[in-house]
C-alpha cells in the first residue's frame, strides 16, 4: 500500500515515459517541425510556413487518398472475410487439422520481399503461371502481364497483400473461436440448430469484437504497407499503385524533399487518426446497440 | 613488477595505440558485390597507392547496386560521409548544390583526355564533380534468323525509324515473336531507352542555356515513334524494364531490342546483329552517355588524400585497364580501345558513338524528372495522352525542375 502523495510509483514510470518520449514523441514533434521548413539535402532549412500543405492539396493528392483508402479498404474486406472463412475450417474438427493450421501460416512467416518476389513472377506474362494457365484454359490468347496496366497493376498488389495479410487474421479468429464455451454450440445442437444458423447467432456474435480489432490493425497496417507495392510496381504504371506511403517515401527518400516528405508523412498521420477515430466511435456505437 | 614498470608498459601502449590510430583512413563505398575482375584490379591499384602514401589505409565496402548511393547520401545527410563513394553521375548536381562533394582541380591536359561528351556527364557550372569510373553507350540489337523468317531484307540492319518500324511490323505479323521490345517500367531505365530515340531524333530535353524543350518537335515526334510501335512491342511494355528483356531477346521472343555492351554475353544461341541506335526523321543516330563516377565528399576529413586516390585510379592506363577488366566501353580512346576493336569488332558500334551521343539531362531534383519522362511515355504507350499532351504535362515538370 502507497500513501498518496508518495513519488516512488511515478518515478517508476520514468524510464517508460521517457523510451516513449524518445521513439514516439520526439519524432513526431521532429516530423511536425519538418514538415514547416524546406528541409533537403542542403545544409541549411529555412521555415516556409505553409508551402509544403499546400503544395500537397494544389497536387495529386485527393487522388492519391483516393486510391489509399480504396487500396486499404478492398485490402482488409478480402482478408478479413478470408480470414474468417480460414479461421472456421481450421477449426473444424477434421482429421490433421494441426498441419493445416501449419500449412496456412508460410505467406505469413515467409519474408515478406521474398513473397512479393515470387509474387511479381507469378504476374509475368510471359514466363508467369498464371498467365500460362490461363492461356491452357484459354481465358486468354495471348501472354498477359498483370502489372503492366494500371487497373491490373492495382488489383494485382491488393491480391499479393490479401495473400501475406490473411494468415495472421485467420489465425487470430481462430483464437477467438476456440474461446467459445463449448456448451453454447451443444445447447444449439440440442435444439436442432443448423450448422449455418449457430455461425449466425453464436459463433459470429462472439467474435465480432475479435473481427472488428483486427479490421481496426489491419487498416493501419495496410494503410502503410510499402514493400508489396514497391517490389511490385514502384508505385507505377502511371501511379496506379501510388498510395501515400509510396508517395511519402519517393518525395521524402527518393527525392531528398525532407520537408515536402514529412508534410505528406503528416497527413497520413491525419488521415489514420481520422479513420481510427472515426471507426471506434461506430464501432462502439453498433457494439452498444447490438447488447440493448 | 613494480607499479612504474606497469604504468610505463600502459604508456607505451597507448602509445603505440596511438600511432596506429593516427593512420588516416579513406573510407570508399562502392556499388556492386566486389566479386569482379575490376573489383580485384581496383584492390591492386588501391595498394600501389597506398605504398607510395604510408600515411593512410583504405576501408572499402561493397554494397549493392539498388542500395549503394541512397547509404552513401545518407550517410553524408547524417554528417558520416564516405571519404569517395561510387555514384551515378546523373547526382552529382544534387550533391553539388547541398555542398556535399567537392569539385576536383583538373589541368588542362587531364580535361582533354577525356570525350567532350563523356566529360559533360560529370561537368557543370565550369567545374568536375565525379571522375568517371564506368561507361556505357547502346546500340540496337536485332535478332537475324527472326528477320529472315519475317522477310525482312537490310544487310546493314535497321539504320533509321522507318527501318526499325518496317522490321517490326514484319517480324510482329509473319512470325510468333514480338517486334520490338521496350522497356517501359517505373524504372530509370525507362527514361534512358528514351533518350536513346530521342537523341537520334535531334532531341534534347534541357538546353546547354538550361531551358527545359522536352516539348519540341523532335520530342513529340519520338513519343509518336513510341506510340506508333505499341503494336509490335512485346506485350505490356510497362511490365518491363531493359534487363528483363534480356531473356526475351535470349528467346527469340523479341526480334529488336536495345541495351549496352553487356548484352552480348545474354543473347546465347541467337544469331544476332548489331547497329547504333537508328536515325530518327529529324536527326542522326546517336546514343545516350551514361557514366557512373567517383566522388569525394566533403567532412570526411581526408578529402585532399581521397581526391588524389581518385585521380590515381582514374588515370588514363589505369582506368583502360578497369574499363577492360569490368567489359565497360573504353572512358577514353587509348591504344587499348583500338586493341579491343580488333579483337572484337562489335565493340566498335558501341565506341564510335560516343562523339555523337548526349549525357543525361541534369537536374537537381531528378528523380522527379526521371517520374515526369516515365509518366509521359507510360501514358503514350497506353493511349491515355497524345504525344502532345503527354509532352506539355512533362515539359511543365521539367521546366520547373530546370529553373531550381
Amino acid at each position: 500500500m502507497t500513501r498518496r502523495g508518495d513519488p516512488f510509483p511515478y518515478l517508476l514510470l520514468v524510464p517508460a515515459a521517457a523510451l516513449t518520449l524518445a521513439i514516439v514523441a520526439w519524432p513526431l514533434i521532429e516530423t511536425f517541425r519538418l514538415s514547416f521548413t524546406n528541409a533537403s539535402l542542403r545544409p541549411n532549412a529555412s521555415y516556409v510556413g505553409t508551402d509544403n500543405y499546400e503544395k500537397i492539396f494544389r497536387g495529386d493528392f485527393w487522388e492519391v487518398m483516393r486510391r489509399t483508402f480504396l487500396w486499404m479498404f478492398l485490402g482488409v474486406t478480402l482478408k478479413i472475410v478470408m480470414g474468417t472463412i480460414g479461421a472456421v475450417l481450421l477449426n473444424a474438427a477434421v482429421p490433421g487439422r494441426a498441419w493445416f493450421r501449419v500449412l496456412v501460416m508460410p505467406p505469413w512467416v515467409v519474408p515478406i520481399a521474398i513473397g512479393v518476389f515470387m509474387w511479381s513472377w507469378l504476374y509475368n506474362g510471359q514466363f508467369g503461371m498464371i498467365s500460362g494457365l490461363a492461356q491452357q484454359i484459354g481465358m486468354i490468347d495471348g501472354p498477359f502481364e498483370f502489372l503492366a496496366y494500371p487497373n491490373a497493376a492495382f488489383i494485382a498488389t491488393i491480391v499479393t497483400d490479401v495473400w501475406v495479410g490473411t494468415p495472421l487474421v485467420a489465425l487470430y479468429l481462430l483464437a477467438a473461436m476456440q474461446s467459445i464455451p463449448k456448451e453454447l454450440y451443444e445447447a444449439a445442437w440440442t435444439d436442432g440448430a443448423s450448422r449455418v444458423y449457430r455461425f449466425r447467432r453464436i459463433t459470429l456474435p462472439l467474435i465480432a469484437p475479435s473481427i472488428f480489432t483486427m479490421a481496426l490493425l489491419s487498416a493501419i497496417w495496410t494503410f502503410n504497407s510499402f514493400d508489396i507495392i514497391w517490389i511490385l510496381t514502384e508505385g507505377g504504371p502511371r501511379g496506379a499503385t501510388t498510395t501515400m506511403i509510396i508517395d511519402t517515401y519517393k518525395t521524402a527518400i527518393s527525392r531528398f524533399r525532407f520537408g515536402e516528405g514529412a508534410a505528406r508523412a503528416v497527413m497520413i498521420l491525419v488521415c489514420l487518426t481520422a479513420f481510427a477515430g472515426t471507426y471506434l466511435a461506430l464501432m462502439t456505437r453498433l457494439q452498444r446497440g447490438a447488447s440493448r | 613488477m613494480t607499479i612504474r614498470t606497469l604504468l610505463a608498459s600502459s604508456v607505451a601502449c597507448a602509445a603505440l595505440a596511438g600511432a596506429a590510430a593516427a593512420q588516416d583512413t579513406i573510407s570508399i563505398i562502392n556499388c556492386g558485390d566486389g566479386g569482379g575482375g575490376e573489383a580485384a584490379l581496383q584492390q591492386v591499384h588501391i595498394d600501389e597507392w597506398l605504398a607510395e602514401n604510408p600515411g593512410y589505409e583504405v576501408a572499402i565496402e561493397y554494397v549493392g547496386w539498388g542500395q549503394c548511393q541512397e547509404k552513401s547520401i545518407t550517410l553524408a545527410a547524417s554528417g558520416n560521409p564516405p571519404a569517395i563513394a561510387y555514384m551515378g553521375s546523373r547526382v552529382l548536381k544534387q550533391l553539388a548544390d547541398a555542398q556535399m562533394i567537392r569539385p576536383f582541380d583538373m589541368s588542362e591536359d587531364a580535361l582533354a583526355s577525356y570525350e567532350p561528351s563523356v566529360l559533360g556527364t560529370v561537368q557543370f557550372d565550369g567545374q568536375v564533380w565525379g571522375l568517371p569510373r564506368a561507361f556505357s553507350t547502346k546500340a540496337l540489337f536485332y535478332n537475324k534468323t527472326l528477320f529472315e523468317q519475317a522477310g525482312v531484307d537490310l544487310p546493314d540492319g535497321p539504320q533509321t525509324w522507318d527501318d526499325v518500324m518496317m522490321a517490326a511490323r514484319a517480324v510482329t505479323e509473319n512470325t510468333d515473336a514480338a517486334g520490338i521490345g521496350f522497356p517501359a517500367a517505373s524504372f530509370d531505365n525507362t527514361m534512358h531507352g528514351f533518350l536513346n530515340w530521342m537523341y537520334s531524333n535531334g532531341g534534347e530535353v534541357i538546353t546547354e542555356d538550361g531551358e527545359a524543350v522536352f516539348d519540341s518537335p523532335e520530342v513529340i515526334e519520338t513519343l509518336q515513334f513510341y506510340a506508333d510501335m505499341v503494336p509490335y512491342m512485346q506485350d505490356g511494355p510497362l511490365a518491363y524494364d531493359r534487363a528483363e528483356l534480356e531473356p526475351l531477346f535470349t528467346e527469340s521472343r523479341i526480334a529488336m531490342y536495345v541495351n549496352g555492351g553487356w548484352g552480348r554475353a545474354t543473347v546465347g544461341d541467337v544469331d544476332f546483329g548489331l547497329v547504333p541506335i537508328p536515325a530518327g526523321p529529324s536527326g542522326a543516330q546517336s546514343t545516350l552517355l551514361i557514366t557512373d563516377s567517383l566522388v569525394v565528399f566533403e567532412g570526411s576529413g581526408v578529402e585532399e588524400a581521397a581526391a588524389d586516390l581518385v585521380t590515381y585510379l582514374t588515370a588514363t592506363d589505369r582506368q583502360a585497364d578497369f574499363d577492360e577488366a569490368g567489359g565497360w566501353t573504353p572512358i577514353r580512346q587509348t591504344a587499348k580501345s583500338d586493341e579491343l576493336v580488333a579483337a572484337d569488332p562489335t565493340w566498335a558500334v558501341f565506341i564510335d558513338i560516343i562523339g555523337a551521343g548526349g549525357p543525361e539531362p541534369s537536374v537537381i531534383d531528378y528523380v522527379a524528372m526521371q517520374d515526369a519522362i516515365n509518366e509521359a511515355i507510360q501514358g503514350v504507350i497506353l493511349g491515355e495522352a497524345t504525344p502532345e499532351e503527354a509532352a506539355a504535362n512533362a515539359q511543365r515538370t521539367i521546366a520547373e525542375l530546370a529553373d531550381e
